[in-house]
């Protein structure tokens, strides 16, 4: 019996050396050749966090950069990252879009959550004017800004996005390229030109008063290639991202011309054309014309109730009442808005390229899951509207889960150019449409 | 250093005990081989809607190949080996051939340890510390030289107790799933001579499952599986004693289609989604559960000394695709069918041992066992994939017809980097499995 203690001993030990957790091996943190010791973000909307018709707290806080830098921080990067938030009293922000019900054909309905950071009107722009950030910041992110916008001195005066990011009370006379250079940094990703092309295509297009335009080209390359200089000034590195296939972005992919059809022949059989004012190949001109499957309607179409109107007094399925241009990007937009997107895209490739910077290519990646989809940890995803999963509910702007799956793009590229190994996040953990 | 523990160790026991740490040292020794290739296969996929119900994938994983303390503590080895009433199992045709009555239990609590790197991430995530607790009862019994004995065998082939939990990045393939196979086996064996005996046995098994699983809406929904099933087969053996020192055992265990009819599926999503989900709901599955054959060698150089080796073949190839179908169906939830196309799968094994006192055996023994699951078919519900095992034991005869035996066994699975073709998941596995055990025989 003595001696069964002892063997009894051997397995006690062997047995407690085995009951250990396996160990993955994880490359040891580096961050290669580049600096995160300031991370600063550069870009418009998708930057700041926009998501549902709004910037609001939430939003802002599964901003890609705002993802991008925690990543960082797990491989010894910046120390902080300070976006422009909203506080948690005023965590609407500027109001935001939200799905409460859905109809009895199975649409979603929608209702607007009341903006909370309105703080007056600005005398500028008769619009509303945002709550004051006036502390340290590392994410410039604008909603609405162009790259045309970045040497007009003027700028804060008329976008209240930028105007809560400038101290006093104006009026403004701070360049956006200024502003967002005036302390040093490290490294930067930049995410700007979406509004040159996306303000002209979600407006369905030009042909009316206030109609967006584009920016010409060779104003962008030159704007384009002073941006990347003065950013790489001081030797800091950084990423920056194409713009995407506008036709690959639900705002215009849901309404279509199929659905506009079977629905108006759900009540008039007879109707076999719906007729739109649309362009002619130079864009300049604009004429009724039968509508195709080419031409792309607005999400806006829907929402703001005209899709109901139809058929009253002839809209939209006579030539002599058609849909209004600002609610079609019409087939020769799409063609002007594509041509003008691919130079803008070959600029930002080259630029970057001359400077050494990584390139997120969101053309390449959006038109691949357009058309493929995207399978990630389970999650099913498309570009679908609402049931996609990575547009949020303005058809234009991302979801958490969206922002999670770009902060990673951006990772994959920046490790790719620097020999860093940011880790990439976990998607699962993101939010998609919420649903109530 | 063990020394410090055991002064009083003599030399030859040294020796036994120097190669049982060398077994669990192989066994410890990461990156034994080199870890597989990444095979990212890419692949369009149907959009399905948000919900892909794959799930179970069954591997060698699920198989349990605990059913003996004694076989175990030598490497699982026992077909070929007339040890005690666990040759129900191993092999019904050696259970004539047994010198005496059995009645005797085990149970082995396992501690499966699985871990997964997300690609890309440097946030390694561990299952959940669940114990599952495979068992093994069995009877034989026969007049004294009589050509015959019945037996009864109750033990778990199949099973698996796996919980992720639900906030890791593999939530929506898998939260957590609970399987368990039970086999009963009533069993006659018949003696020709004392050289050969055969026998045979028929196999009822009861299964359950409960399988959760998140549903990737936004707040997250959750569909749960919960079912049993029964379905039926045999087992079938030849002893061989060749010689009194060298013997033989050839065994079948045919496959057990289990079905599940009239499970529970119950799923909770976010209110307006309700009508896509209906809830409470049925649904029906079919798993088989696959055959394995068996040839054994055992051999007694001296007389404290026995040797075994086993080989197993394992029908996996039978599971082509895992189908499930629900009661109510509606265009998110619909009937599922998940390709699997596993492929068979070997395991060699091999032990030993030894008297080292009177009524104190010793043993020893380790194996390989190749995985059924190809690449890209890597689930989370059994990050299957090839392993190597150690195993340690020790029998003392307590009392004149009492035996005590423990054992443990260690395996260590190859970590597999995968990206699963259907659900995209895409990672590093790695998984160790801790198993003691003990059973009480009593024989006369």
């Amino acid at each position: 019996m003595k001696n069964f203690k002892n063997y009894a001993y051997i397995l006690l030990a062997a047995a407690s050396i085995a009951a250990c957790k396996p160990v993955i091996t994880v490359p040891t943190p580096t961050t290669g050749s580049a600096d995160f010791t300031r991370y600063i973000s550069v870009g418009n909307s998708l930057t700041a966090g926009y998501a549902d018709n709004g910037l609001y707290l939430s939003g802002q806080l599964n901003s890609y950069p705002s993802i991008i830098a925690a990543q960082m921080q797990t491989i010894g990067g910046p120390a902080s990252f300070n976006q422009p938030l909203f506080s948690t009293a005023q965590a609407s922000g500027t109001g935001y879009l939200s799905i409460d019900k859905f109809n009895a054909d199975g649409t979603p309905h929608f209702v607007t959550i009341a903006a909370t950071a309105v703080r007056g009107i600005s005398t500028v722009t008769g619009g509303p004017l945002f709550t004051k950030y006036s502390g340290p910041l590392d994410n410039y992110g604008v909603p609405g800004i162009k790259l045309s916008d970045i040497t007009n001195p003027l700028y804060g005066n008329g976008n209240p996005y930028f105007e809560r990011l400038l101290p006093g009370n104006g009026p403004f006379q701070t360049q956006y390229i200024d502003f967002i250079t005036a302390s040093s940094f490290t490294f930067f990703t930049n995410w700007l030109g979406n509004n040159d092309a996306l303000g002209y295509a979600t407006g369905g297009g030009g042909g009316y008063a206030g109609a967006g335009v584009l920016t010409d080209k060779g104003n962008f390359s030159t704007l384009y290639t002073t941006l990347i200089t003065r950013l790489t000034a001081n030797g800091a590195k950084g990423a920056c991202a194409t713009i995407p296939d506008v036709t690959t972005i639900p705002f215009l992919t849901t309404v279509t011309y199929g659905a506009i059809l079977a629905g108006v022949q759900k009540v008039a059989p007879q109707v076999t054309d719906i007729y739109i004012n649309a362009a002619d190949a130079t864009g300049a001109v604009y004429a009724p014309r039968k509508a195709t499957a080419a031409d792309l309607f607005t999400l806006t179409f829907n929402s703001s109730g005209q899709l109901a109107k139809i058929g009253t007094n002839g809209y939209g399925v006579s030539p002599l009442n058609p849909i209004e241009t600002q609610y079609v990007l019409d087939a020769n937009e799409v063609a002007l808005v594509k041509d003008y997107v691919n130079s803008y895209n070959n600029t930002i490739k080259t630029a970057s390229a001359s400077k050494g910077l990584a390139v997120f290519d969101s053309f390449a990646f959006l038109t691949n899951i357009k058309t493929n989809g995207l399978l990630v940890n389970g999650i099913s995803l498309n570009s679908n509207f609402v049931s996609g999963g990575i547009f949020s509910l303005d058809g234009v702007h991302l979801t958490p889960r969206g922002y999670a799956i770009v902060a990673n793009q951006f990772i994959s590229v920046i490790n790719a150019q620097y020999g860093s190994n940011i880790p990439t996040v976990n998607v699962s953990a993101y939010a998609g449409v919420t649903f109530p | 250093m063990y020394n410090i523990f055991l002064p009083d160790f003599n030399k030859k026991i040294k020796i036994y005990y120097v190669s049982i740490v060398f077994f669990i040292y192989i066994c410890f020794k990461k990156n034994l081989l080199q870890d597989k290739p990444i095979y990212t296969i890419m692949r369009r996929l149907l959009l399905m809607g948000l919900l892909l119900l794959p799930f179970l994938g069954m591997a060698q994983g699920f198989q349990v190949n605990l059913h003996g303390e004694k076989q175990i503590g030598m490497g699982h080895t026992g077909t070929g080996l007339l040890q005690d009433g666990a040759s129900v199992l191993f092999n019904p045709g050696a259970v004539a051939m047994l010198p005496e009555n059995f009645i005797q239990g085990g149970i082995n609590p396992l501690f499966f340890n699985s871990s997964f790197l997300l690609a890309g991430s440097n946030q390694q995530e561990n299952v959940k510390n669940n114990v599952a607790t495979p068992f093994n009862v069995y009877g034989v019994w026969g007049p004294k030289n009589a050509k015959w004995k019945i037996g009864m065998g109750i033990y778990t082939p199949f099973g698996g107790l796996t919980e992720w939990g639900n906030t890791w990045s593999g939530k929506y393939s898998l939260i957590s799933l609970n399987l368990k196979a039970i086999y009963f086996q009533p069993t006659l064996s018949y003696k020709f001579n004392d050289v050969i005996s055969v026998g045979a046995g028929f196999v009822i098994d009861y299964g359950s499952v409960n399988l959760k699983r998140a549903i990737p809406t936004t707040p997250d929904g959750q569909a749960e599986l919960d079912g049993s099933g029964s379905g039926t087969g045999f087992n079938v053996g030849v002893f061989i004693k060749a010689s009194p020192k060298f013997t033989i055992g050839l065994d079948y265990r045919s496959k057990v289609q289990t079905s599940i009819n009239d499970g529970k599926a119950t799923f909770s999503v976010p209110a307006s989604l309700a009508s896509s989900f209906p809830s409470p709901n049925t649904f029906s599955a079919s798993i088989p559960l696959p055959a394995t054959a068996s040839i054994g060698l055992g051999y007694k150089p001296c007389d404290k000394w026995l040797v075994a080796f086993d080989f197993q073949w394992v029908n996996w190839d039978v599971y082509k695709s895992l189908d499930f179908n629900y009661g109510q169906t509606t265009s998110t939830l619909k009937n599922t069918s998940s390709p699997r196309n596993y492929e068979d799968a070997f395991d060699f094994r091999a032990g030993a041992q030894y008297e080292a006192d009177k009524g104190v055996f010793i043993r020893f023994g380790g194996g390989y066992a190749t995985t059924p699951v190809k690449d890209g078919y890597v689930t989370p519900e059994a990050p299957d994939a090839n392993r190597v095992y150690g195993t340690a034991g020790l029998g003392i005869k307590a009392a004149k017809h009492l035996d005590i035996d423990i054992a443990f066994e260690y395996e260590h699975l190859m970590s597999r980097t995968q990206t699963n073709i259907e659900s995209g998941l895409s990672g590093t596995f790695a998984t160790n499995v801790f198993i003691p055990g003990i059973s009480l025989a009593y024989h006369w």
